[in-house]
């Protein structure tokens, strides 16, 4: 039995918006000026080298990390209180644990409870996850595939505007996968941002709106994949090899880049 | 937010392994108490006299809670600082507050959900009680409920204490290990009575946890040290709140640790002013003849009690213990001093021929004594104060003697060694152990 998510399509408005997000420790620059904007219903990749700043950037975005200068708004209001951001992010970190002591059961109840979320959503959350099966299970003695699923369940069970998933993709396998960034995609329909940092361009490339590169803590490329190509195209003007694929631009885009 | 907590802190294994530690150690001291009670129990034999010296509070509850109070200064931090730490070990502790939208929500859940977990530590006694009562022990309710809720206030400062270290360190280690230093730093101060050469640390004694939870142990219920373990167990939780602000600048957040701090230290100052007790002692023991206190109560001049004894010195201390307290008891606003803790460096050569005098000032009155007796001193007052002694007689306290017969000593040892402990270590193997998954 398959179950949808019911959709909602509206028009892309911006949702969130940042403005000048810079962080610089012990004088090392860490993200340089970086602004772009979230819109309602889109999947918005964040794609990187390592140490690119991706996570500190989303880290910054939700107020986890204090950043130097920069601002956060939703709807033209900024982002000052852990309540605005509370009702505006759900967040899946990367490396974080779930809490081993509880049972999968506990930690979704526990989830589903804060977010408030509609039953309709709960359920068909839980069969797309496949997590009716780890009910009784410890959180501690999951696989990282499962403690995956777990996670991406707290995140999306939400009725927050914009969920912010980190490195969500990286312990599933194509089966997995191919569901997966399935539910992300029909998650994102029902009119909900989902901003994603994500390390393999062809998962980016499936499920992206719009994507932005980040290199050495700034903003390298930001639009829409066709928009990336045409642009990569223009400046590769004469060129044998027009880039094709997210993996072309993100290499034309890192190779024209300066090295720090 | 809080049944989160709850679970995370109930199904962890360190808190029924500290529970079960707990209770062996708390079973110990109770087996010691009960094998001197019954020695001594034994002499008695029909000696009304003596019989009244066998106190079940001083010689069962109290070496009984003896036992809780180690396993809560050494082994309560460790499961109290586990609470926060370990969420930001698992880095999940940024994501939490943004789930909740509140650091005040998720650090005031954690030390709820702790002091939860550390209450469990009063099992031990309260089994221990119970096991007392089974053999044929006696025990006054209310004096009992006083102890025990000292040790209640304790456990809830020892936590207070670990989630602000949680707050303010990065991992478990180091935050069980900053929380047992604090409660080492009390116990420092402890240490220095009886020694002169320590005499600078006395002046401390009034920072000390052990000095306002004794007056609990022997059935008071002081005002001031409930405030004072209250004060700091609030100052502590703010504390936890600042340091949980990773949101904030360091430079801020320590500014407002140091307004907290200072804020803390005053209310401190204030509850040690607070000298009002009552005494819920069975036959108000804890107190003067009822008399001496309604006419103690009835001079309306201060008065001020001057010590001139070191404080090493054993006269001292059994001052502090009867009469002192006793007189605290009945008039809350007595002054006492101690003019030599002011010298350096006190020596047993350096005592004069005023050494060991007490006098008394009642108003522009004053009398003098070299004798540390309860009714010497208090007659002193009167004196001073230009009245006859009130009637000295006081409800008897009968004293509760007990032989514990063989057989129910050895079932009382087979309890406190094994089946508290056990029993607290079994509840813990069966909230912690993994469960079959539902296929």
């Amino acid at each position: 039995m398959t179950v949808a998510i019911e959709t909602n399509a509206e028009p892309r408005l911006p949702v969130v918006d940042v403005r000048g997000l810079s962080l610089a420790i012990r004088g090392r620059t860490i993200l340089d000026r970086v602004s772009f904007d979230v819109r309602r219903g889109e999947v918005l990749t964040l794609i990187g080298p390592n140490g690119a700043g991706k996570t500190t950037l989303l880290e910054c975005m939700l107020g986890l990390r204090r950043a130097d200068a920069g601002v956060v708004r939703r709807d033209a209001c900024t982002l000052s209180s852990w309540r605005d951001r509370a009702e505006t992010f759900a967040y899946m970190p990367d490396d974080a644990e779930l809490p081993a002591e509880l049972t999968v059961s506990h930690v979704l109840d526990h989830a589903r409870r804060l977010a408030r979320a509609p039953a309709d959503l709960v359920r068909a959350l839980t069969t797309r996850l496949d997590l009716s099966t780890l009910g009784s299970a410890r959180a501690g003695e999951l696989s990282r595939g499962e403690r995956r699923r777990v996670g991406l369940f707290q995140a999306l069970c939400t009725s927050c505007p914009v969920i912010v998933l980190d490195e969500p993709f990286g312990a599933f396998d194509p089966l997995q996968l191919r569901s997966i960034l399935e539910l992300v995609r029909e998650r994102a329909s029902t009119g909900t941002a989902i901003v994603a940092s994500v390390h393999q361009m062809a998962d980016a490339e499936k499920i992206a709106d719009r994507v932005l590169i980040l290199a050495s803590g700034r903003v390298v490329a930001f639009g829409s994949p066709d928009e990336l190509r045409a642009r990569a195209a223009a400046a590769k003007q004469g060129g044998r090899n027009p880039p094709r694929t997210l993996e072309d631009i993100f290499v034309a885009c890192i190779e024209t880049e300066p090295r720090p | 937010m809080i049944s989160r907590e709850l679970a995370i802190v109930l199904r962890a294994r360190v808190t029924w392994i500290v529970a079960g530690l707990a209770a062996l150690l708390v079973g110990h001291g109770f087996v010691l108490a009960v094998d001197l009670f019954t020695a001594g129990s034994r002499s008695v034999a029909g000696n009304v006299l003596m019989a009244r010296e066998f106190d079940p509070l001083a010689g069962i509850v109290r070496p009984t809670l003896g036992g809780l109070y180690l396993a809560a200064s050494l082994l309560g931090p460790i499961a109290a600082a586990r609470a926060i730490a370990v969420e930001k070990e698992r880095r999940s502790f940024g994501a939490l507050v943004l789930l909740s939208g509140s650091h005040e929500r998720v650090v005031l859940a954690k030390y709820l959900a702790a002091l939860a977990g550390g209450w469990i530590l009063l099992t031990g006694p309260l089994a221990a009680i119970a096991a007392w009562r089974a053999v044929g022990g006696q025990l006054a309710f209310r004096e009992t409920v006083v102890a025990l809720v000292g040790h209640g206030l304790y456990i809830a400062l020892v936590t207070a204490v670990a989630t602000a270290a949680a707050a303010w360190s990065r991992t478990v280690a180091q935050a069980a290990t900053l929380a047992v230093v604090v409660v080492l730093a009390s116990w420092a101060i402890d240490a220095s009575e009886g020694f002169a050469a320590l005499a600078w640390l006395g002046r401390l004694a009034d920072w000390s946890v052990t000095t306002h939870l004794t007056p609990f142990e022997r059935g008071i219920l002081p005002l001031g040290a409930a405030a004072w373990m209250l004060s700091l167990t609030a100052g502590c939780v703010a504390l936890s709140l600042v340091g949980a602000r990773f949101d904030v600048a360091r430079g801020r957040r320590t500014t407002l640790a140091m307004a907290v701090i200072a804020v803390t230290a005053g209310a401190l100052v204030v509850s040690s002013r607070i000298h009002r007790a009552y005494d819920f002692t069975e036959a108000a023991r804890a107190s003067l003849p009822p008399a001496a206190v309604a006419g103690l109560r009835a001079i309306t001049a201060p008065i001020t009690l001057e010590v001139y004894l070191d404080r090493d010195d054993s006269r001292r201390r059994q001052m502090e213990s009867d009469i002192i307290a006793r007189l605290r008891l009945a008039l809350g606003d007595i002054r006492i001093e101690y003019p030599l803790d002011g010298r350096e460096a006190p020596s047993e050569a350096t005592h004069d021929d005023g050494y060991g005098r007490i006098i008394v000032r009642v108003g522009g009155r004053h009398a003098e004594t070299q004798s540390t007796s309860r009714r010497e001193v208090t007659t002193l007052i009167f004196e001073a104060a230009g009245q006859p002694l009130p009637d000295w007689s006081q409800p008897a306290y009968p004293g509760y003697p007990l032989v514990v017969g063989r057989t129910a000593r050895r079932a009382l040892g087979v309890c406190a060694y094994i089946v508290f402990p056990g029993a607290l270590f079994a509840v813990g193997f069966l909230v912690t152990r993994s469960k079959r998954r539902t296929s």
